[in-house]
Parts: structure tokens; sequence; C-alpha cells
């Protein structure tokens, strides 16, 4: 209690003895917080996007006209028991007909009947939703090869590997930026803490020199990076917290119906990556500066 | 060479030279032994020898014995090897070969982490005071005990008796600043003593001082020595130490080339 009351007290006055620095040392904290926020509140939208789409993909197979019902409701339970597949729905011709009916009217054209009066155009199809849609190609390709039955296989493929492509590579990029403004960051409070312990020489001197014990001397520093971090973190986060509305409205209007913006589990997440991240390279920082600059 | 009891390794040499034997917890080692044991000697160098990464001998084969209680004056040129003396007997460096002990502690064998329970057995002052500018004389004397850990309630009587001790009670609220230099030395005195030690290393103390107030800071020091601390001054100061006529030993290129009772004899 002694020790720790001793070294909060030395690290506030090392704030504020070495203010300039240590306010340079938070807002470049603040900034690369506030970066890292962004990617992950992007990344988890594209994410939340692109389950909200994987949900609506299923991959559809036409079958041939005029196969029997019987090598139909095989070719369905030979579906059903692949293990990528979640379920399986038979559309006849005609419910595919009036499915094409009820479309046109609900866009208010013509359903454009009198062009097929004696005869239906549309083929029957299976409708398969699959576990993973990302692992729909085995599917895909086990249709394809039916040949006798599967008129023509239509999947969402393409598009689905382009987003998870763009989520990637946001991913990498995002996190080789954040790289390096973190190491810029730890840096900075590497520069931080060491003139602390310059600006303190005498007194560290002296404080080793009556018997102090090591942690004496080295933890009101670390908790200057602590303090440095922790104040970058909740600045972050107040600022997060006054723009989370328009950013909320903002992905609303972007998305539509994709439900984006801050819920509870991005809340968490948004929080506990910021104070981490925060915690983390402040004392880290004043860790590493206080192992070089006291080694003796 | 000076006088002083054989070494005794392989003994506990921990304890005040006088009584320390009876207090608590000392029970048990006076009834293990017939007799009380002398104290351990304060300083006790073994054939030392310190060089320096760059190549420079600062010492070599220096035997050094100084008893508990005794008051000793290190002279010598400057580059003599005073300082690394100083350095290795509170173990900011240590030696290249030979023996170091101090207030029974060998410290060729010492851990890193006892090195701080080491210096609270020592009291350091130097020429330049090193005091904590923005810090009043009590809290500069009472930053010795908070930093090691000495709970609040001793650390008050603790520095008071310490203030006490020098004599700048009135002072206690002050500022370096504000104060004489013989005023700043007996601060830094206070500070040395506030733990109580068993040793006073004093670097050069009245190096900054003019004659007067050095001989101020020299009784307080005799004063300190009568109450039983064992006091080491590196000093350039003849007069003083042809005065007071007490041990001196003199050092040259790194070796003792004097060790006795009487004056400086010759400038360096």
């Amino acid at each position: 209690m002694r020790f720790l009351r001793f070294s909060v007290r030395q690290a506030l006055q090392g704030l504020w003895r070495n203010r300039v620095m240590n306010v340079a040392a938070t807002v470049t904290m603040v900034l690369m917080l506030v970066l890292l926020a962004t990617l992950v509140i992007i990344i988890s939208g594209i994410e939340a996007g692109l389950a909200f789409i994987e949900a609506k993909v299923e991959v559809r197979a036409e079958l041939h006209d005029g196969l029997r019902d019987e090598s139909i409701s095989q070719f369905q339970q030979r579906l059903d028991g692949l293990a990528e597949v979640a379920s399986t729905t038979f559309v006849s011709k005609e419910q595919a007909l009036a499915e094409f009916k009820a479309a046109r009217a609900e866009q208010g054209q013509s359903d454009l009947s009198d062009l097929y009066t004696d005869f239906n155009p549309f083929p029957a199809y299976f409708a398969i939703e699959l576990r993973d849609p990302r692992e729909s190609r085995s599917v895909v390709a086990l249709l394809e090869s039916e040949t006798g039955l599967v008129r023509t296989v239509l999947g969402q493929q393409s598009g689905i590997d382009r987003l998870v492509n763009l989520t990637a590579l946001l991913r990498n990029l995002g996190g080789i930026v954040l790289a390096f403004v973190a190491l810029t960051v730890l840096l900075i409070v590497i520069n931080s803490i060491r003139m602390a312990l310059m600006s303190r020489a005498q007194e560290i001197e002296i404080m080793r020199l009556v018997g102090a014990s090591d942690r004496y001397v080295r933890w009101p520093f670390i908790l200057e990076g602590v303090f440095i971090g922790l104040g970058g973190a909740l600045i972050t986060l107040l600022l997060l917290l006054v723009a989370s509305r328009p950013i909320s409205d903002l992905a609303s209007e972007i998305a539509g119906q994709v439900p984006l913006g801050f819920d509870r589990s991005l809340t968490v997440q948004i929080v506990t990556i910021v104070l981490g991240a925060g915690l983390g390279l402040g004392s880290a920082g004043a860790w590493i500066s206080v192992r070089t600059y006291l080694r003796r | 060479m000076a006088p002083g009891p054989p070494p005794r390794p392989g003994l506990p040499l921990e304890g005040r030279p006088a009584g320390s034997l009876a207090a608590p917890g000392g029970q048990d080692l006076a009834r293990a032994v017939p007799a009380p044991l002398p104290p351990p000697d304060s300083v006790r160098l073994t054939d030392v020898t310190k060089t320096y990464p760059n190549g420079k001998a600062a010492l070599l084969d220096v035997d050094l014995v100084i008893p508990s209680g005794d008051f000793v004056f290190l002279v010598g040129p400057s580059g003599a090897g005073k300082s690394t003396i100083i350095k290795l007997l509170v173990r900011d460096e240590r030696a290249s070969s030979g023996r170091v002990e101090v207030v029974g502690h060998d410290l060729g064998r010492m851990r890193r982490k006892d090195v701080p329970l080491l210096r609270r057995k020592i009291g350091i002052v130097f020429q330049d005071f090193r005091l904590l500018p923005r810090k009043t004389v009590y809290e500069n004397v009472a930053f010795a005990l908070e930093v090691t850990g000495t709970p609040r309630r001793l650390v008050e009587p603790a520095v008071e008796r310490a203030l006490a001790l020098v004599g700048l009670t009135e002072q206690a609220r002050q500022r370096p600043d504000q104060l004489s230099g013989g005023e700043m030395q007996r601060t830094a005195i206070a500070r040395a003593m506030v733990h109580d030690p068993r040793l006073i290393i004093a670097d050069e103390p009245t190096g900054n001082l003019d004659p007067l107030i050095s001989w101020e800071i020299i009784q307080l020091l005799l004063r300190i020595n009568e109450m039983g601390t064992t006091v080491m001054m590196a000093t350039h100061d003849a007069e003083v130490v042809t005065a007071l006529r007490r041990r001196v030993v003199a050092l040259e290129d790194g070796r003792v080339v004097r060790d006795e009772v009487g004056g400086y004899h010759r400038e360096y």
C-alpha cells in the first residue's frame, strides 16, 4: 500500500513535470487508438454485411424437364446427405412459374403470360442452402457433374469471394498501417519515459544510494507509461462515444437493411481492444525505457 | 597496516557494535555463543584490485581494515583511487579481484537484489550535497525513508531525530535554495544518518565550504563517530587532517602508501 501510494504519487508528479512530452505521447496514442477502433468498426461492419448476404445466398440447380419424380426425390436425398448442405427445397415447374408471376406482379409489371400460354419455360429447380456459403465450390462441382439431371447451376460465389477478399485486404492493410503507428506510439512512449528518467536522474541516484529497492525506482516510471496509455484509451473511448450515433446513422444509411452499428458485443469488443492496446503500449514502452536506462 | 580482528568467514556479521546480541531476535545467538563476539569490521579490503573496462588500473592490491567505531581519513591526489574505493564500498562497482567486506557483507557474493539492504547500513555524504531542490529539508531527509518502504508512523520521529542531531530542526520547512552551504551539507548528513547507519562515508564533504563551516561539519562527523558510527572521510583538506590527529590512509596511484595516525605530511 505504501509502495503503491508512493509510486502513484511519483508517477503523477512525473506526468506533470514532463507534461509537454506526455501530452504529445497521449495525443499520438489517441490517434492510433482511433485508427484501430475505426478499423475494427469497418471490418465488423463488412463482416456483418457479409454474414447477411451469405445467409441469403443459395445455390440453385435447375433440372432438365421430364425427369421422373423418383429420380428427383433420390437426387434430393443425395443432396441432403451432403455435409455442406443445410437444406434443399424442391421447386416444381409450376411453382417456378407462379414465383415468376408473383415477382412481376410485385414490381407492378405484366406477367408476360401471353408469351407462354401453352408451355411453361421455367425449369424445376433445387434451392440449396449451404452450411458455409464460402464452401459452395464442392457442391457446385457435384451438381455440374450430374449432367443427366442438372441443366444449369446458379451460384453467387464470385460476389462472396470479392467481399471476403476485400475484408482480408482491409485486415492486412489495416494491420500493416496499425503496426507502423503502434511502433511510432511505442517509440514516443519510450522517449517520453526516457526524458522523465533523465529529468529525475539525480533523484534516481539518491534513491539508489539510500537503499531504495528496484521496484521503488522503476514502478513510478512504469506507472507513468500506464497512465499515458490509460489516458489515451479513455480519451479515445470518449471520442467514440460522442461519434457513435452519427457513425451508426451513417452505417444504416449506406447499408440499408444490413444490421450494422454499435451493438453490445461490438461495444465490448472496442472497449477491450482500445483499453488493452493503450495500456499495453503504454506499459511496454515504459518498461523498455526503464529496462534500458536503469540497467547498471 | 591498521590493527583489526582476524577475518571470521562464515559467521553472520550482523548487528550493531554494542549490545546487539542482547537485543530481541539476537538471544538465540547469545545463547549459542559463550562469549560476546567483537563487532565486525566496518570495512575490510583484502588484496583488492580494480581495473576499469578501459584498462585503467584504479586500485592495486589494496588491503585496508577499518574496525567498527573508527574515524579514518582517506587522502590522496585526484585519480589516486579514493573514489574507486568508495564505489566499491557501496557496491556501485565490483572489485576485479580480492575481497570487499562492508559491515559484515561480502560484496563479491552479494546478489543484486540485496544491494539496497547494504546501502541502508551505510550513509553517504557528497561534496555537492545532492539534495532534491523541490523538496524541503524535512522532505529530503524523509525521502530516504519513504523510498525504502519505512512505515509512515516511523518516518516522522526518525526525521526529527536526524534533524535534531545536525541542528536543523528550525529549518525543516526550508528548501535547499534557502539554505547556506553548511546547512545543505548538514541536511545531507541528516539524510545519511536517518537510517541509523553503521558506517558513514563522506566524500570531500567540506570541498565546497569555507574553513569555518568546514570545521562545523567536521565537528558534526566527530560527534556522530563518538555515538558509535564508523566514519570514513575522503578529503584534500590538509589542515583538518593534520589538526585532528586521527588515522590517515593515503593512496597514490591505486596503492595504499601510508596508513597511520597523524597528519597530512605531504601536499597532494
